[in-house]
This record gives structure tokens, C-alpha cells and sequence, in this order.
């Protein structure tokens, strides 16, 4: 008995396909395919908050009841729609948000959520699910970009890190990370200007190496390479020639200046937050506008160390303040910046962490884990913005209204994106799979 | 006629020598062979030939040495005309400093996984890894290096401060650190790491798809229940441990449990011990079969990419062995050899599966779980950075031979140990990233390396005044690839050479073909 099923021969094409093996003869110095795409296409960014972000204070405010705790609401731009106090720039931008606040999930473990939120599905046996970024990155590429399709800004890969990778799409598929080095302190105390902490290294020749030379090195490595690879079409070689590939297209284009934030007025700077997730939604920005896909930046904790910053069982409220602070001026300064460039209809926001957090405040002011009812976010691009979809009941333990399922948010989502849910991907175990599972179902009233 | 004394001497050291018989590593790796060569001829999978010598020992130095040859090693290797070469390299090697430094960072990965990913851990590193070298440098089994593990006497250590001071003793106490203290981490870890159990899911609700209960579960953590954390001081906080303590609350229940083993039973009322000395004794007996099989497994995963079980700590009923037979017969024979470590990597790299090639020779090989072929796996950090250095002559300073610590100067060792950090993966699912290929590609050690200023294997090979080109290009790829260019690629590259490639210059048209081999996968990759 096998019980892992034997790789088939399509599924070597599939394999082929991914990799590197579809390369063009020339393949250093593959041309875009075409200079300009007709319309524009639709970018997606997604604000990852790790360890779940509490609900009641932030998007679903229970004013009045023991459960609501000290934070109190704000009113919003919006009639009737109000945020915690502590997110006051996002109230200012509550037209282009659409509060989903009935989201109704099963997984209340770190790793199995985070899974199951970031890439639509449970991990199951020996299929290897890629995450969100790899699938809708696919989707909306139209190739002209020459940077990553994929880039991830300070992902905390540790507890789930199969929910961060490619999975079955391959390593073609995988994002560029940045800023997931531990932020340099400031010599007083506090965070240093973090901009070097966002920078690609290394994208520059030696020094003494001119194009020519390294064009012929690249042409010997070639070479060596094809020998290699032929006989051995496995991921670790597939990837190592897909990453070079990448990496030396990315190094001869001239949107690389994305990464140099240090371009824009330093008060645009600040207004983001001298942090790593504010200045990673200003990159977001920048890339979104040289035509990547798909970005994405996690909050991690206040601070920028990579650590579950929003897993609040304890001392829940100080650390949602300072939380909230970074969040709203990264958040909101985006918004903003997205609108006045002509972006922000083309380009689709996603907030969500793995989980919410329980209603009830547990006896070391914190609050725990709690699937059943709880918040996500969706704004920009596609979506029809200043509403709340969704309600929770008076103590926010049930979803009193229009419960919503994981699957339902990523195929409202791809509709945002005019991407199709029910498209296939050819998985690793010779499968197809749905790009977001066929049950679910595109949530009413937000598509705008 | 009298026997000479040094004939004597070596009969006597005979007799003392180890109860392993001369041909006990090739027998059970026939064993190994028939099982897994059965299991294709059922599958009709066609395996792979035979690797050839070059190839064999790149990876026999990569997986027990943690990095390439020297070129002059490869040379006397393809040489040498004694059919048991393969088997001497292999006795060589783990008798070695060279398998004392790769396999205490093989443990410490598999032992502190935190360290991998949280960068606060890794304070706890050189105290742990200077305890792993200590204990492969003495040979001690794995029995008893877990033992001292499990059992490590937590006397109180007094505060962060002197903690930080003490950090770098060699101590096995870096297991309890990283877990933080908290019984339930210990358990899980401890049922995870030395049994291959995974039970933490039933730390909050009952299993869903093994049998473990949550009530079970916190029965375990109990054999932990003693020990205490005071104060903060992440990592470092002081610990101190009442080892009569059996009783532990399951938190946010009015609960209290006592310690249960895995398998029902429990320890005896009349028992004075210590709960860990308990533990200890129940885990690692000849009897416990998931302890052999844990290890062995791991094992069977480092040489050949992939677990028996796999991935290697997850013996659950919904993810079976691939071959149970080899597992149940190594865990055996493991234990029947006093958990002797380097006596099962003798037998896995003495089997027909681990010296095949890793080429793809015939469309029915796909299946990686069949051993049909080897497989290309990825390479650790410290093998990436320790081959690198090997083949370019790189002297490392005292910096490059402290470990990594947070807040220190950093070494080239150390920056590419955090670029090539991969907390993820299995090595054969390991993916290049584009940072790396910036690195290897324009990075300041490989631009050093195939400077010809700087590089010490690139000038030696450059002047040395015997060598014709076709020696010079031979040179390179013994010191990279670990074997000879192909008649095809010599012919090639002694044109590109002569004709002193775009800088019209052949000593410079060596350095790029240099620079071509160490960003080549071939280079890159362990297969």
C-alpha cells in the first residue's frame, strides 16, 4: 500500500511547468512580455496581523457591556458606524471600509487558523497548499513587472510556516521577503530609522565586474546549470535556477527603486510611522505602483520584533493601544496615499489575522482565542466601502447575523480582484484544486 | 614461536573493542536492501544505478562532515583501488571533529527548533552546543544523552544577570529555556522530539485525529509539574524546580492531574524519585518501542532527505511508515547496539539506497518515498558557508568560530548563516530565495573568493606554474564539485579560458568560471 499517491507523469509536466524548466532559451534575460498592459490590473495588499486581533476593540465595539472594556468608540465619517478611539485616522477613512464583522471560523490553535486563513484550507495528508499571496500573485501577474510578483514584508514564519510558502505552485511562486531581520535598536532607546531594514541587499555587480562580464559568467552558469538540472528536476534545483532567474531580472530593471524610501518627503515618512509595518506599507506603495500584485506586510508587535503580537492573553488593553497606534497611522496613511495616486481602485486591502479574540476578559486583563465571531476588513479596490457587514450579538459570543466562513472571504476577495474563485491549480498529488474552496460563496453587498 | 607483544596488544584490543561485529553494519544494511528493493520490484519501479565514487563521497562528506572534500581527499579517493573505500571513508569521517561539529548542529536543530526562528533563543546556543560537542566528542550513547537531558538537575540559578555570564557553560539546561518552563511546553516538546508523538494539539481539546485526550495530555505535562519560572528575563529567567511536585492544575479548570505516562500507566505510589528521573526510566528502555523508532527515523531522514516517517516527528496512526519493516528492524538493532549512534549512520550509508545516484534514470523513479534514487536535498546554513569556505580557501577568523549570537559583531559566517536560515522546510523541499542568489552572486565572500587578489584557491590555481588549463580547470571543480570535468565541459571551458573570455585576459576568464561553479546548483545543493 502507498500512502502517498506516486507522482504521475503529468504531474512532472505540472512540476516542469512551475520551475524552471519552461524558461526560455534566454532565460537571464528574458524580455517582459509586453511593455504595457492594456488596462491596468488589480494589486492586492494584505495586512497580516499575527496572533489575532481582538475585535470588541477595534471594528466591533460592545459599548455599555462588561465584555466592551475600557476603549471607547469613535465615530466614524460613516453614519453609525463607529471604530475604537484608538484607531482615529481609519475613521477619517471608514468610506472605503468594509467591516466584515460576523466572521465565523473553526480553528482556535495558532497554527492550524493560520493555515487555514492564509492559504483557504486545512492542511490535509500530503497536498501542499500555497498561500494566498502565490495563488492571487499567479492570477493577476500580467509578467510586465520586473520585479517578484510576491513580496512579503516581515512575515513571522515560525509557527505555521508551510502557511507562508508557494506550496504545490512551486518555487516560482514564492514571495521575495524583506524586513524579517530583527529591527536595529536606536542608540537611545526606541527604533532606529528602519529603511535599511526594507532594503534588498546585494543588488548591485562586484565591483570591477562590468555588464558584459557578468553576462558572460551568467552565460557559463547556464550552462552548468542546464546539464544539472536535466537529470534532476527536483524542488531544491528547479528553485535555486527560478531565484536566479529572478534575482538577476530584478537587478537590471530600474523598479527596484521601490526599495528606496529614503525618495519620498520625510514627512509622508513619519505620517506612515518610522516603523517597520508603517514603512512597509509605504514599500507596499511603491510596489503596488511599479505594478506587483501583491503585497503583503504583518504586524507583528509594536516594536517590529517578530513575535505574535496580537496573541493579548494577557494585558490586553496596553498592548491593543500602542497595536492600534502603529496600525492606524501604516493603515490609514496607505488609504490615503493609494486614493490620491489613482491606486486605490485598482488595488484591494485585506486586514486579518488567523482569529478574534473572546468577547469575555479573562483575569489577566487579556483575551483568548476565539474563532466563532469575530472581524476581518476589507477595503479599496472592488469593494463597496463604508458599511458593516455582519453583526454579533449585544456580548459578541455569537454571530447574531450573516455568519461568514473563511472560504467566503477569499472568494469575496478574488471577486474584488476580478480574479475567478473556482479556477484550478494542478496540485502536487496530481489534484486540481480550487483556488478557493467551491463551497464557499462571494458575501452579498460587498462587491462594488 | 612466540607471539610479538604488538600482535598481542592488538588481539587484546580487539577483545575490548565493541561488541560490533566486523560485518554487523553489512549485514543489516542487506537487510535494508532486500526490504526496500521488494518494496520496488512491487511498485515496478526501476531504482537508480549505483553513484559513482565523486559523487558518493561529496555526500558522504556533506552528511556526516557538514561540508565538501578537499580536493586533494576527492583525488586520493578516486585513486584508491580498495573495493571497502567507501566504507573506510565513512569510519574516517565519523571518527572525526568534522562529524562532531555537524551532528551537535543537526541535534541542537532538532533539540532547540526555537532557536531557528526566535533570535532571543539563540542566547541559549553556544551552552548547548558546547554540551552536544562535549557528548559526541566522548562518544556517549543517545540513551544517555537523553537521560542527562530529561534529568538535568534545575538547582536554582540565580538571576538573569548571572545567568547571562553562565550562558555559555556547557549544559543541556537550553532545552528547559527555550521551552520557557512551562510543563506543557516540556511535554509536548519531549513527547515530540524523543518519541515522535505529537500531543500538544490535545493541550487545548481533545484530539482530532489521534487518540490523545486533552485530560492525557496535561497527565504528561505533570511528570513537569515541579518546575518554576521567577520573574521575567525571557530566556534567561532563573528556574528552580520542587521535584517531589506530581500534581499540575489544567488551567482554567478546577483540575488538578497527576502524572500518567503515554501508555496508560503510571508510576508507583511508593516511588521517592524525582518525576523527570520517572520519566526518564519509562522512555528510554529497550522496551519503549517509540523511542528507538524516533531516533532511528531521524536518522534515516538526515541521510536521505526524507523520513521512514515522515514528516520524522509525526507517528501518527494517519501517517504510516513507508517501509515499517526498516524501521522496526533499525530501532532494534539500534537499541541492541547500546543507541550507538554512528553505528546506524555506518549501516545507512553502507546500503545500496543511500549510494545511489540521485539522477533521474528512469520515468517510474518519481515517488521520493520509495528510495529509488537519492535525493537532492537542500543544504544547511553552516554547510553552505563551511563547503564555501573549504573550496575557496577562506581562512575563518575568531569571529566566524563564535556562533551567532544576537548583539555581536557580526562575521561572514554568521551573515550567511542568518541569510540561508530556513526555519521551514524539509531539505528536500528547500527552496533557493532571490536574496540568496543576490548574495552568492554579488555578495562581498564570493567576490572575494573569485578575486584573484584574494581568493587563496583561485591564485594557487591560477600560478601554479606545472599546471596547463585543462589542470587549472580541473582544479576548480575538484575544489567546488568534488569530482572531474566531463570531457564535454573540459573542452568547453578550456576554450573560454584560452581565449581569455570578454576581459581577453585567461587568468581573469578563470575567475569567472570559478564564480560560475560556486553559484552552480551543483555546488549548492547536497545529492
Amino acid at each position: 500500500m502507498t500512502c502517498f499517491p506516486r507522482m504521475s507523469r503529468r504531474q512532472w509536466l505540472a512540476l516542469s511547468a512551475a520551475g524552471a524548466l519552461a524558461a526560455p532559451a534566454s532565460g537571464w534575460f528574458g524580455q517582459a512580455a509586453s511593455a504595457a498592459a492594456a488596462t491596468r490590473r488589480r494589486s492586492c495588499i494584505l495586512l497580516w496581523m499575527s496572533g489575532g486581533p481582538t475585535q470588541t476593540d477595534t471594528f466591533d465595539m460592545k459599548p455599555g457591556h462588561a465584555n466592551g472594556g475600557p476603549f471607547r468608540p469613535l465615530l466614524t465619517t460613516v453614519p453609525g458606524l463607529q471604530f475604537s478611539q484608538h484607531l482615529p485616522r481609519l475613521a477619517l477613512q471608514a468610506e472605503h471600509l468594509a467591516i466584515l464583522r460576523s466572521m465565523a471560523t473553526k480553528e482556535g490553535d495558532h497554527q492550524r487558523a493560520t493555515f487555514k486563513m492564509r492559504t483557504g484550507y486545512l492542511p490535509q495528508g500530503p497536498i501542499h497548499y500555497p498561500t494566498l499571496g502565490s495563488i492571487l500573485s499567479k492570477e493577476l501577474t500580467d509578467g510586465a513587472s520586473p520585479l517578484p510578483r510576491f513580496i512579503s514584508v516581515a512575515p513571522y514564519r515560525f509557527l505555521s510556516p508551510a502557511a507562508f510558502g508557494p506550496g504545490f505552485l512551486g518555487p516560482e511562486y514564492a514571495p521575495l521577503i524583506v524586513g524579517d531581520g530583527n529591527p536595529v535598536p536606536a542608540p537611545g532607546g526606541g527604533q532606529a530609522d528602519d529603511s535599511q531594514g526594507l532594503r534588498v541587499q546585494n543588488l548591485k555587480q562586484s565591483a570591477g565586474i562590468n555588464r558584459v562580464r557578468a553576462d558572460a559568467r551568467l552565460g557559463l552558469l547556464e550552462q552548468l546549470e542546464s546539464d544539472f538540472g536535466a537529470q534532476r528536476p527536483d524542488v531544491p534545483a528547479l528553485s535555486h535556477r527560478s531565484a536566479y532567474r529572478q534575482a538577476v531580472r530584478m537587478m537590471r530593471s530600474e523598479s527596484v527603486s521601490a526599495f528606496n524610501l529614503e525618495d519620498e518627503p520625510a514627512s509622508l515618512r513619519d505620517s506612515y510611522g518610522r516603523n517597520r509595518f508603517g514603512q512597509g506599507c509605504l514599500l507596499a506603495r511603491r510596489l503596488v505602483e511599479r505594478g506587483v500584485p501583491f503585497v503583503e506586510v504583518s504586524l507583528n508587535g509594536v516594536d517590529g520584533q517578530l513575535q505574535l503580537g496580537w496573541d493579548t492573553h494577557q494585558n490586553n488593553f496596553d498592548t491593543v493601544k500602542s497595536l492600534s497606534s502603529t496600525l492606524d497611522s501604516g493603515w490609514a496613511t496607505l488609504l490615503g496615499d493609494l486614493h490620491l495616486r489613482g491606486l486605490l481602485e485598482s488595488t484591494l486591502v485585506i486586514w486579518m489575522g488567523e482569529f478574534g479574540r473572546t468577547p469575555t476578559i479573562n483575569s489577566n486583563q487579556g483575551r483568548d482565542h476565539f474563532p466563532k465571531a469575530w472581524t476581518t476588513v476589507l477595503a479599496g479596490g472592488g469593494v463597496r466601502g463604508g458599511q458593516a457587514v455582519g453583526r454579533t450579538s449585544a456580548d459578541g459570543n455569537e454571530v447574531a447575523d450573516r455568519p461568514i466562513s473563511t472560504g467566503d472571504l477569499l472568494a469575496t476577495a478574488c471577486g474584488a480582484l476580478g480574479v475567478d474563485a473556482q479556477r484550478q491549480n494542478m496540485s502536487n498529488v496530481g489534484r486540481p484544486i480550487r483556488l478557493v474552496d467551491p463551497e464557499a460563496s462571494v458575501i452579498e453587498g460587498v462587491l462594488g | 614461536m612466540p607471539r610479538s607483544p604488538i600482535v598481542l596488544l592488538a588481539l587484546l584490543i580487539t577483545a575490548l573493542s565493541p561488541p560490533v561485529r566486523a560485518d554487523d553494519v553489512s549485514d543489516l544494511a542487506a537487510r535494508i536492501d532486500r526490504l526496500i528493493e521488494a518494496r520496488l520490484s512491487a511498485e515496478t519501479v526501476t531504482a537508480a544505478p549505483t553513484a559513482d565514487d565523486a559523487e558518493f563521497l561529496r555526500r558522504a562528506y556533506l552528511d556526516l562532515g557538514g561540508r565538501v572534500p578537499r580536493s586533494s581527499r576527492v583525488r586520493k579517493f578516486l585513486a584508491d583501488k580498495n573495493p571497502g573505500k567507501r566504507r573506510e571513508v565513512v569510519d574516517q569521517l565519523l571518527d572525526s571533529s568534522l562529524y562532531v561539529v555537524q551532528f551537535s548542529n543537526v541535534w541542537r536543530k532538532a533539540l532547540l527548533p526555537e532557536t531557528a526562528a526566535d533570535p532571543q533563543a539563540r542566547v541559549l546556543v553556544p551552552g548547548f552546543e558546547g554540551w552536544l560537542r562535549q557528548k559526541l566528542a566522548e562518544d556517549t550513547s543517545y540513551a544517555a544523552m537523553v537521560r542527562e537531558i530529561v534529568t538535568v538537575p534545575l538547582t536554582p540559578t540565580g538571576n538573569p544577570q548571572q545567568q547571562l555570564q553562565l550562558r555559555n557553560r556547557p549544559s543541556p539546561l537550553a532545552f528547559y529555556q527555550a521551552k520557557q518552563i512551562k510543563p506543557e511546553n516540556l511535554a509536548a516538546s519531549t513527547a515530540r522530539t524523543f518519541l515522535g508523538i505529537r500531543i500538544e494539539c490535545a493541550q487545548c481539546h481533545d484530539h482530532p485525529f489521534d487518540s490523545w485526550k486533552q485530560g492525557e495530555f496535561w497527565s504528561f505535562a505533570a511528570f513537569f509539574a515541579g518546575m518554576q519560572r521567577q520573574g521575567r528575563g525571557g530566556f534567561l529567567a532563573a528556574i528552580s524546580e520542587v521535584a517531589e511536585r506530581r500534581e499540575l492544575e489544567i488551567p482554567g479548570t478546577d483540575t488538578s492531574v497527576g502524572p500518567v505516562y503515554l501508555d496508560g500507566s503510571k508510576p508507583l505510589p511508593s516511588e521517592t524519585r524525582g518525576a523527570r528521573q520517572l520519566l526518564a526510566d519509562w522512555m528510554i528502555t529497550a522496551g519503549n518501542p517509540y523511542f528507538s523508532r524516533a531516533a532511528v527515523n531521524r536518522l534515516w531522514a538526515h541521510q536521505f532527505g526524507i523520513g521512514l516517517v515522515d514528516p520524522p516527528d509525526d507517528f501518527t496512526a494517519d501517517n504510516p511508515p513507508s517501509h515499517p519493516e526498516v524501521l522496526d528492524l533499525l530501532a532494534t538493532e539500534f537499541s541492541g547496539h547500546g543507541f550507538d549512534v554512528r553505528f546506524i549512520l555506518r549501516v545507512l550509508c553502507a546500503t545500496e539506497a543511500y549510494r545511489r545516484t540521485s539522477r533521474l534514470t528512469d520515468p517510474s523513479q518519481g515517488d521520493p518515498r520509495l528510495f529509488s534514487r537519492m535525493a537532492v536535498k537542500g543544504l544547511s546554513p553552516e554547510q553552505i558557508f563551511d563547503s564555501l569556505a573549504q573550496a575557496t580557501g577562506y581562512v575563518p577568523t575568531a569571529a566566524d568560530r563564535q556562533l551567532a549570537i544576537p548583539g555581536r559583531p557580526s562575521s561572514p559566517r554568521n551573515e550567511f548563516l542568518e541569510l540561508f536560515r530556513d526555519e521551514s522546510s524539509r531539505p528536500t523541499q528547500q527552496r533557493t530565495t532571490i536574496l540568496q542568489a543576490l548574495a552568492l552572486m554579488n555578495g562581498s565572500f564570493v567576490t572575494a573568493a573569485t578575486s584573484l587578489d584574494r581568493s587563496r584557491t583561485l591564485a594557487a590555481v591560477a600560478d601554479f606554474p606545472a599546471f596547463g588549463t585543462a589542470d587549472r580547470v580541473e582544479a576548480l571543480y575538484l575544489a567546488s564539485l568534488g569530482r572531474r570535468p566531463r570531457p564535454r565541459e573540459e573542452t568547453w571551458l578550456v576554450l573560454y579560458v584560452d581565449g581569455g573570455g570578454v576581459s581577453k585576459d585567461s587568468r581573469q576568464a578563470l575567475a569567472d568560471v570559478f564564480w560560475a561553479l560556486l553559484n552552480s546548483s551543483e555546488f549548492l545543493l547536497n545529492h
